[in-house]
């Protein structure tokens, strides 16, 4: 069997070059590797021989019409050529081509520069602000009008949303806020305990749930199941250009696709809240009750005396808040996808990350708000 | 050592499908040798996507049988089918481009995964079928989303040609573009049926590519195979179908 591999043997001598082997993509991978160091003669008129290829496809063709640049380049004539005729045809293909178009060169890459990076990092960063304040600033004023004129909620649209973000996240939530109610009181117990201090764990771990890991944990769960998915859905509708269909209609898209997902979510987050810290407070009467003893009818009296409804009401006045820096980092994330795969990807990552951080900042604020007004 | 190549490239036989619960063929038999150029017409929902889906081994057939290079699709092992799928470019309807790459790293991923070439010379492989196509080679560094469709049309068919294959499936080639590309393109589909020995299959509704191109057409209907004849036959075919869909365009 001959060796299947392209291969040039070159007969000084005899000024014949001859070319033999496979040379299509796999034949010529180590022909290509080397050909540019091979000893090429130098001045002379050579006949090149190739009637010994066996199969030849465009990438050998290339390589043959590389090989003739060099022989060129070293200034050699080549006087004849010999090869088979179906291999002439796809020779004359290649060469035309190439002598059609001259060689590009990939445009240069701008070189590094500081300055002009955070220049340019704080521009983009500035227009994102500002696109997406005039995405509240649009949807705020949809509401609006929508009170006028009813219909414009979309009522089927909205209760999808409801049903999606709200009903669909209640057994995770429920879970979820069960264990962080467990563990919190779990460990505030290990230190009241040392105390002989067992009954103020239900005013320390009634406060902490309702006022902050009820909505926080809410916040993070929607942010995470929901942002997502508002993000996937809009870029997807971007990548398809459902989005310019809608605007070439006449539609509003902040009014079709993010009214009704802000509205949804605005009505169904206290909903959520109030489910999380039902069942926040649950894990911790359990918890409570198996470590330090505190029957639930104390727990209940304790709950009633000591923590009272008003920190359920801080944590519920939260959620408004939550929903629409949800529901709007989503979207607007989504509207910013361009035309590619992977920016959904990215974009749903960034939607996540970007909603998360905020309600945690929100939150921020409003402790210290609520530190100055007393409560 | 010559691979040797059987003259029947595609052999169907008995071919039934079955979507959701209504038949879109009932019994296609087809024969397509090497070097022809076939184009496969019918009207909309005469399961013509479907046929190319079953041969591209997307879509498992109901019943029948298909054979590739003398190879059953249905009986085909996974080592096969990879060798298959080597020696197939497919220009889908809708360019599929992959939107995160540039179009040269789109003509380059399958040679990048099946060759191992150096990179330098893979990029000139890769700028001589960007060539070949017709686009300037100043759009082989743009992304897909920043060509026109005619454009991306292209880049998809340098890619479908990347590892030169010998069996070329193209899904409406020329829709979408203007005529005098589309013409172009056609007389790229003969360049390479003539130089590099392609056998190609075109899905298409363009009349010229229908009368410039093809050896022959099989017009797809009630879930047969109506007629596989020359274009110039077909349209004298009298089958109230064939008649309707030629209907003003001859």
């Amino acid at each position: 069997m001959t060796d299947l591999s392209a291969n040039i043997e070159i007969n000084t001598d005899k000024d014949l070059v001859i070319l033999k082997g496979s040379w299509d993509l796999h034949g010529i991978s180590t022909l290509a590797a080397k050909y540019l160091n091979i000893s090429w003669p130098t001045h002379r008129t050579l006949t090149l021989d190739g009637t010994q290829i066996t199969k030849m496809d465009s990438a050998g063709a290339w390589l043959l019409h590389q090989c003739k640049n060099i022989l060129t380049q070293h200034e050699n004539t080549i006087k004849t050529y010999d090869f088979r005729d179906v291999h002439k045809e796809m020779i004359a293909l290649v060469e035309q081509e190439a002598a059609s178009h001259p060689p590009e060169k990939p445009p240069a890459q701008p070189a590094f520069d500081p300055l002009y990076q955070l220049g340019k990092g704080t521009v983009k960063r500035i227009k994102e602000g500002y696109n997406f304040l005039s995405l509240t600033g649009e949807l705020t004023l949809y509401i609006l009008k929508a009170f006028k004129q009813l219909r414009l909620f979309q009522f089927p649209n909205t209760c999808n949303a409801i049903y999606h973000c709200g009903y669909r996240a209640l057994p995770i939530l429920a879970l979820l806020s069960f264990l962080i109610g467990v563990v919190l009181a779990y460990q505030m117990g290990l230190q009241l305990e040392t105390y002989g201090a067992n009954i103020f764990i239900v005013y320390l771990s009634g406060m902490a749930v309702l006022r902050e890991f009820g909505p926080l944990l809410t916040a993070i769960i929607v942010a995470g199941r929901t942002s997502s998915s508002f993000t996937a859905e809009i870029g997807t509708m971007k990548v398809n250009e459902e989005i310019d269909a809608l605007l070439t209609m006449g539609i509003s898209p902040t009014q079709r696709l993010v009214l009704p997902k802000t509205v949804g979510l605005i009505i169904v987050f206290p909903l959520l809240i109030f489910w999380a810290d039902a069942f926040g407070l649950f894990g911790s009467m359990v918890m409570s009750k198996w470590m330090l003893g505190i029957n639930y009818p104390d727990f209940f009296a304790r709950m009633k005396s000591d923590v009272g409804v008003s920190h359920y009401y801080i944590g519920l006045s939260k959620a408004p808040f939550f929903a629409a820096i949800i529901a709007l980092v989503g979207c607007y994330q989504g509207f910013t996808v361009s035309l590619s795969a992977d920016s959904v990807g990215f974009q749903t990552t960034k939607s996540v990350v970007q909603a998360i951080f905020l309600i945690i900042i929100a939150d921020a604020i409003f402790s210290v708000l609520f530190s100055w007004a007393g409560l | 050592m010559k691979e040797k190549i059987p003259e029947t490239i595609i052999e169907i036989r008995d071919l039934k499908n079955k979507l959701g619960d209504q038949w879109v063929h009932s019994g296609i038999n087809l024969d397509i040798h090497r070097k022809e150029i076939i184009a496969v017409v019918g009207g909309s929902g005469s399961g013509k996507t479907t046929l190319l889906r079953n041969i591209l081994a997307l879509l498992k057939p109901t019943e029948g049988s298909i054979k590739i290079f003398g190879i059953d699709l249905l009986k085909a092992n996974t080592r096969e089918l990879a060798s298959i799928r080597n020696r197939w470019g497919v220009l889908f309807q809708k360019s599929a481009l992959f939107s995160s790459m540039t179009v040269l790293d789109n003509v380059l991923f399958p040679l990048r995964e099946f060759t191992r070439l150096p990179e330098k010379f893979l990029q000139e492989i890769g700028l001589l079928k960007i060539g070949l196509v017709g686009l300037p080679l100043s759009s082989s560094y743009k992304y897909p989303s920043e060509l026109s469709g005619g454009m991306q049309k292209r880049a998809a068919a340098a890619r479908a040609i990347a590892l030169d294959p010998e069996l070329l499936f193209l899904d409406e080639p020329t829709s979408g573009l203007d005529p005098a590309s589309a013409r172009e393109l056609d007389r790229l589909i003969l360049d390479l049926r003539n130089s590099l020995g392609l056998t190609v299959i075109l899905i298409t509704h363009d009349p010229e590519s229908l009368f410039g191109i093809t050896d022959k057409v099989a017009f797809l209907g009630e879930g047969k195979l109506l007629a596989f004849s020359p274009i110039k036959e077909l349209v004298k075919n009298p089958h109230p179908q064939i008649q309707k869909y030629f209907e003003g365009r001859i």
